[in-house]
């Protein structure tokens, strides 16, 4: 299908160059790697903008680099790369799950980590994974790079916290400073793609430490700081269990739309919050776990 | 049973090696060069509305944008059973979607720059969104000049309503009836509507050359009802209209009748030496084409002591939308049927077609059988269980045999519909016990039964045409579809079979109806009988030319010369051995040089003259509306995680009687494709309105359509064969009728698991878990 | 307008296109290749996927200008001199019926045997996730790939 609205195509060699022309166009412009969002904004006529950035030759952002202390994810890394590699596979099995769950393999195979940051939608599959690790995202403009903490980047529906001259350089994954077990799990339609209606993050240690986030369920991906209070320190009794999903029904705040209604999101959200915490658990003990499997409907 | 060569085996496809290597030329496909315009629609943002004025004028001016069109430009009235539609609205708009001008541009993007400039101004009428309030007596009329519509003689619209046509059947005494039931049971269900996604939308390419003569490129199931239509609409003569279908991505009973082929046909009667192209996108293609027909179903049953259903009360209201051309069909279809696969002497069914302001309803694979069926196959179960009798056993004892008389009175006609229940049952193991070992998961087994008859006016014929190349390869000529279900390679099993000429060396290619001869529709499952017996036809013609010819110039007796190895051979002479290739363009040679015979070619054309429909308006008795019925049966075991809904379909075992499997393999993916979209339908396709009648869900995104990792665990196609007396070789048609039963399937299998009765489509997730925790509170 | 060069189906080629052209588009139109389809315009349904540097993309979401320098391959670049034991077992199992999605499919499973020679079945399904088939059902797609995967080739 054709696209009615003309634009200018740039396809800038280094950074520098991609951060002049953000900086000499800014609300005006918009960067693409994947593309897997903006054509179909385009197309659908929901941004123009006058000049579209191409950053896929740019060096500095094709590689994950393993650090000290964290990895580093540049912004041309796509799904296909973070569920092909090893370190993800082994270092941050909850994002290896989330990267799994978006869309399909045609899709991941051009669709970047950060794209779909900066796409900020409410069901953003990769933030929970971000958030339950303090992830950090690097954003650069002329004047310099600064990090943006994970859970400062996300305003609102399609808000980020990127000043208009800006491109997201790198997200930052610090290492666990110990053993821990985690998983995604999403909630959809049925068994094929889908936006999710609920998705759900979770961390554990063996010292009862908790780390839950959640997307779908708010304005914005967040961590749910109430639950993990609640639950740190203890052992998960089906009493325990049973209050943090009290305490859930008032940090989530879902809406009924045509994929799924307040109701059961909440109801839905209540079973992954149990199957997840013990799911986490079992990665803890190197129990093999099938998150996509959990919420049943699938062989 | 007869051993044949070509019949009953899975043959390679015909048409595999051009859609396995890129091959195949689909409508967009085709190029027209530089005389190709593109056009873009304007539609109707209202559901309801009187047109106040359109301007154009921006539009024009856009650079590139060559014409633009409205309805006062053609203010013509099309339909197939009856003329209620238009090319583009004229004073009003009926539904949210509805084509109300066309852009046509140089290049695509001009068009849709224009189509963007273009400005209308409504005047909203109230809107009616609901069959049930559409039959108030105070709503607003859609049609207030119904009764002047044209329409073919078995229609009964009730002018100054908005019922377009309402089919009565009534048979036996139904006081009676119901006095005597030891049980009624009485329910309403509803179902709501469905989009066919066909992976192909809409596309059809309209060119007026300049000696006046129009041909259509149309992605379609139906070229030579669409040439009809056009040649009819736009005022033509039929030699003058030519319609040429190229292969088609998927039609589902979409592509069926006339849609949106009429507007570049139309346009290009104003550009003269263009060719103009319009494309639906997928949006387009959610919102303005035909959808299968909403549902509201109040159903009453009568069952005696004996077990028997002795009374059935079926009415029907059918959301049919804002034109009813095709739709109308739908309900009579169902109307004459919805008595189901059973025999039932007292028998009221009411089938309303009530316009709305919601899309055209049309024809989508099962016509309106899988909406009947799950309310229907709902209620026999309930019905089963309530009297304590097991729910197979109760269709065993009411399902209806050959010579028992269906709800309009005639004979039912000979089919394995026992044999259907009684190898499901077994292939299922109906009557074991189904647990899951785990806690969080509910198992429930769930049986149904389906008939359905193909949906036709009584003159639906087939004809073929079928010639030899000089190498005894053979070109039949046929007007039917293959729209996936490979039907090029029946017809060519069938020529095969007579003819002794494998199907590899037999060429079928989608029909021009310039050359080739008329055939209905591809619709209705019927085109394996009815154009099967046309090929039969016309290759018996080709044979008996042959043998004539061989007789004359030989003179061995007809009935010793057969056809085996792509040669004449006799048994009175083993040693006789003809090839075909030598004389089926050339003739044969004889003793003085002269040449005897030359090309063979052969027609054949088959129409059911037994077929009439002057029932009784009152009540459809006599007449022989539909040829025949097949039937099948089928079950399946289904897991249900109790605390999620989520549902997962272990093992699905379904039964069709074909009469005879020409091609086992093509009857085989007609199941595993049908019961996948049918299942589909119940758990997670779902159209959502809002409440000024627009579409919310116009993509894949939000309308979700069955992927790799939504198949069942286990499927097992049974194959039963019961020959259809006049059908070739004992086939008759299955593509549609192995959905039938999967919505019922599920409502089944969920009452099983948890004991809860849904009664609404689509059966999700959702609604399930929902029910679950509402029945917990309780 | 620009005038860029790339190669498709293993011949060079070059083609003028403006930054707001499809590749999916520019591919049919303009480049002659006709199996790629369109069935979504937003990259749900897998029919216009094509191969690009030998890996999976949705060509209708990839402006045409961004694959200057690389290479695409689509099925006419498969079927050239013969069909691939892959499109071979499609024809013997079966595994098409309207045949529109059919090269989408093609190109998906062709990538994951180049990489997985030997799927299981879960993986055979993970890699069509993303076509849409709304006519086999699927299940004789995945028999022609368990044949093609189990003998090795």
């Amino acid at each position: 299908m054709a696209m009615a609205h003309e634009f200018r195509y740039e396809r800038p060699g280094t950074l520098k160059e991609a951060l002049q022309l953000l900086g000499e166009h800014r609300e005006k412009c918009r960067i693409l790697a994947g593309g897997t969002d903006l054509i179909v904004n385009m197309k659908e006529g929901m941004v123009a903008p006058e000049l579209v950035i191409d950053i896929k030759d740019i060096p500095d952002l094709k590689e994950i680099s393993i650090h000290e202390h964290e990895i580093v994810i540049g912004a041309g890394i796509t799904f296909a790369d973070l569920i092909a590699s090893d370190v993800i596979i082994n270092g941050f099995p909850i994002l290896h799950d989330a990267a799994k769950t978006v869309a399909s393999t045609g899709v991941r195979s051009r669709a970047t980590l950060a794209g779909n940051l900066a796409s900020a939608v409410p069901s953003l599959d990769s933030a929970p994974a971000l958030l339950v690790h303090d992830a950090c995202v690097e954003a650069a403009s002329l004047q310099g790079t600064r990090m943006i903490p994970i859970q400062e980047f996300f305003l609102g529906p399609r808000k980020t916290a990127l000043l208009p001259d800006e491109i997201i350089l790198s997200i930052h994954l610090p290492f666990p400073d110990k053993k821990q077990g985690e998983v995604y799990l999403k909630l959809g339609r049925y068994g094929g793609e889908d936006l999710a209606q609920a998705g759900w993050g979770f961390v554990v240690d063996a010292d009862r430490n908790y780390k839950i986030a959640h997307c779908a369920l708010a304005a914005t991906p967040k961590r749910a700081l109430k639950i993990e209070q609640f639950l740190c320190g203890k052992e998960l009794t089906p009493q325990v269990i049973s209050q943090a999903k009290e305490i859930m029904r008032e940090e989530i705040a879902p809406i009924t739309d045509i994929r799924a209604s307040k109701e059961y999101r909440l109801h839905v959200s209540g079973v992954m919050l149990e199957r997840g915490l013990k799911a986490a658990f079992d990665r803890l003990q190197n129990r093999e776990v099938h998150p996509q499997k959990l919420l049943g409907g699938i062989a | 049973m007869k051993e044949y060569k070509f019949i009953g085996k899975s043959v390679t496809r015909i048409d595999a090696l051009e859609k396995i290597s890129g091959a195949a030329i689909y409508g967009d496909d085709i190029d027209f060069g530089a005389s190709l315009l593109y056009a873009e629609l304007v539609s109707s943002t209202q559901a309801h509305a009187i047109i106040k004025s359109i301007d154009t004028s921006a539009a024009e001016k856009v650079p590139g944008v060559y014409k633009v069109f409205t309805g006062k430009d053609f203010p013509y009235k099309f339909g197939l059973y009856m003329k209620d539609r238009y090319v583009f609205a004229q004073d009003k708009v009926r539904f949210v979607g509805e084509q109300i001008a066309a852009v046509v541009g140089r290049t695509p993007q001009a068009a849709k720059q224009g189509a963007a400039l273009v400005i209308v101004e409504y005047e909203p009428l109230p809107a009616v969104l609901d069959q049930m309030e559409a039959l108030r007596d105070d709503a607003t009329l859609l049609h207030p000049e119904l009764g002047d519509y044209p329409h073919v003689p078995w229609f009964f619209p009730k002018a100054g309503t908005n019922i377009a046509h309402w089919r009565k059947t009534r048979k036996g005494d139904l006081e009676a009836g119901f006095a005597q039931a030891e049980l009624i049971l009485e329910d309403t269900y509803t179902v709501p509507r469905y989009a066919h996604c066909a992976i192909e939308t809409h596309v059809a390419i309209g060119k007026l050359d300049y000696s006046g003569r129009l041909t259509v490129w149309s992605s379609s199931q139906s070229p030579h009802t669409q040439r009809h239509l056009f040649a009819e609409a736009l005022g033509k003569s039929h030699k003058d209209v030519r319609v040429i279908a190229p292969h088609v991505g998927g039609g589902f009973g979409g592509k069926a009748g006339v849609t949106m082929e009429i507007i570049p046909a139309a346009l290009a009667t104003k550009l003269k030496g263009y060719a103009v192209k319009l494309r639906y996108s997928r949006e387009q293609e959610f919102i303005n084409t035909y959808q299968r027909l909403g549902v509201v179903a109040k159903i009453k049953m009568g069952i005696n002591k004996d077990g028997r259903i002795c009374a059935l009360d079926h009415k029907i209201y059918w959301d049919a939308g804002a034109y009813v051309e095709y739709g109308a069909n739908v309900v009579n279809a169902v109307g004459l049927s919805a008595i189901g696969p059973y025999k039932i002497d007292n028998v009221s069914i009411d089938s309303v077609c009530v316009y709305t302001n919601l899309p055209p309803g049309g024809a989508y694979r099962g016509f309106g059988y899988s909406e009947m069926l799950f309310g229907l196959e709902s209620h026999i179960t309930r019905a089963a269980h309530q009297l304590g009798i097991d729910e197979v056993e109760f269709r065993r004892l009411n399902a209806i045999k050959a010579g028992d008389l269906t709800a309009y009175g005639a004979k039912m006609n000979p089919n394995g519909l026992h044999e259907s229940i009684d190898k499901v049952a077994k292939a299922i193991n109906w009557g074991s016990k189904l647990e899951s070992s785990d806690p969080h998961k509910a198992l429930g087994r769930g049986f149904a039964i389906f008939w359905k008859a193909p949906a036709m006016p009584p003159n639906a014929s087939s004809s073929a045409f079928l010639k030899f190349n000089e190498d005894a390869s053979i070109n039949l000529i046929i007007s039917g579809m293959d729209i996936g279900q490979g039907y090029q390679t029946v017809m060519a099993q069938i020529a095969a079979e007579i003819l002794s000429v494998p199907p590899s060396k037999i060429r079928v290619e989608t029909p021009d109806t310039d050359r080739n001869p008329y055939e209905w529709q591809t619709v209705a499952s019927h085109i394996t009988w009815s154009s099967g017996n046309a090929v039969k036809k016309a290759a018996l013609d080709a044979r008996d030319q042959i043998l004539q010819l061989i007789h004359r110039v030989y003179h061995y007796p007809i009935d010793s010369l057969y056809l085996e190895d792509e040669a004449v051979k006799c048994e009175n002479d083993p040693k006789f051995f003809l090839p075909l290739k030598s004389f089926v363009v050339d003739g044969i040679m004889t003793k003085d040089g002269t040449f005897k015979g030359g090309p063979i070619n052969a027609r054949g054309m088959f129409m059911p003259e037994f077929s009439s429909t002057n029932g009784n308006p009152e009540t459809s008795q006599g007449g022989h509306p539909n040829v025949h019925y097949t039937v099948g049966a089928a079950s399946l075991d289904l897991e249900i995680d109790r605390d999620t809904g989520k549902m997962r379909v272990l093992k699905v075992a379904l039964a069709i009687d074909a009469g005879k499997a020409l091609n086992p393999e093509l009857v085989r993916g007609q199941i595993t494709g049908g019961l996948l979209q049918g299942l589909a339908t119940v758990l997670y396709e779902d159209m959502r309105y809002d409440a000024n009648g627009k579409l919310l869900n116009p993509n894949f995104t939000d309308y979700k359509i069955p992927t790799a990792m939504d198949v069942p665990d286990e499927i097992i196609p049974i194959i039963v064969e019961v020959p259809q007396p006049d059908g070739p070789y004992g086939a008759r048609g299955i593509g549609e009728h192995t959905m039938l039963a999967a919505a019922p399937l599920i409502a089944n299998a969920v009452e099983n698991a948890l004991g809860i009765r849904i009664k609404s489509m689509p059966i999700t997730a959702e609604k399930v878990a929902m029910a679950i925790l509402a029945k917990d509170k309780a | 307008m620009k005038e860029i060069s790339l190669i498709l189906n293993h011949e060079p080629r070059t083609v003028m296109v403006a930054p707001n052209e499809i590749l999916l588009d520019v591919l049919r139109e303009k480049l002659g290749v006709k199996s790629p389809k369109c069935g979504c315009e937003r990259g749900d349904c897998g029919a216009c996927t094509v191969l690009l540097d030998g890996t999976c993309v949705r060509s209708c979401l990839v402006l045409a200008i961004e694959v200057e320098g690389h290479e695409i391959t689509t099925v006419e670049g498969i079927s050239q001199d013969k069909l691939s034991t892959l499109q071979e077992a499609f024809i013997e199992f079966n595994s098409f019926q309207c045949g529109y999605c059919a090269p989408g499919i093609i190109l998906a499973v062709t990538e994951l045997l180049e990489k997985h020679p030997h799927p299981s079945l879960e993986e055979i399904k993970e890699s069509i996730a993303g076509n849409l088939c709304r006519c086999t059902g699927y299940t004789p797609i995945f028999d022609a790939i368990m044949a093609v995967s189990k003998e090795g080739k």
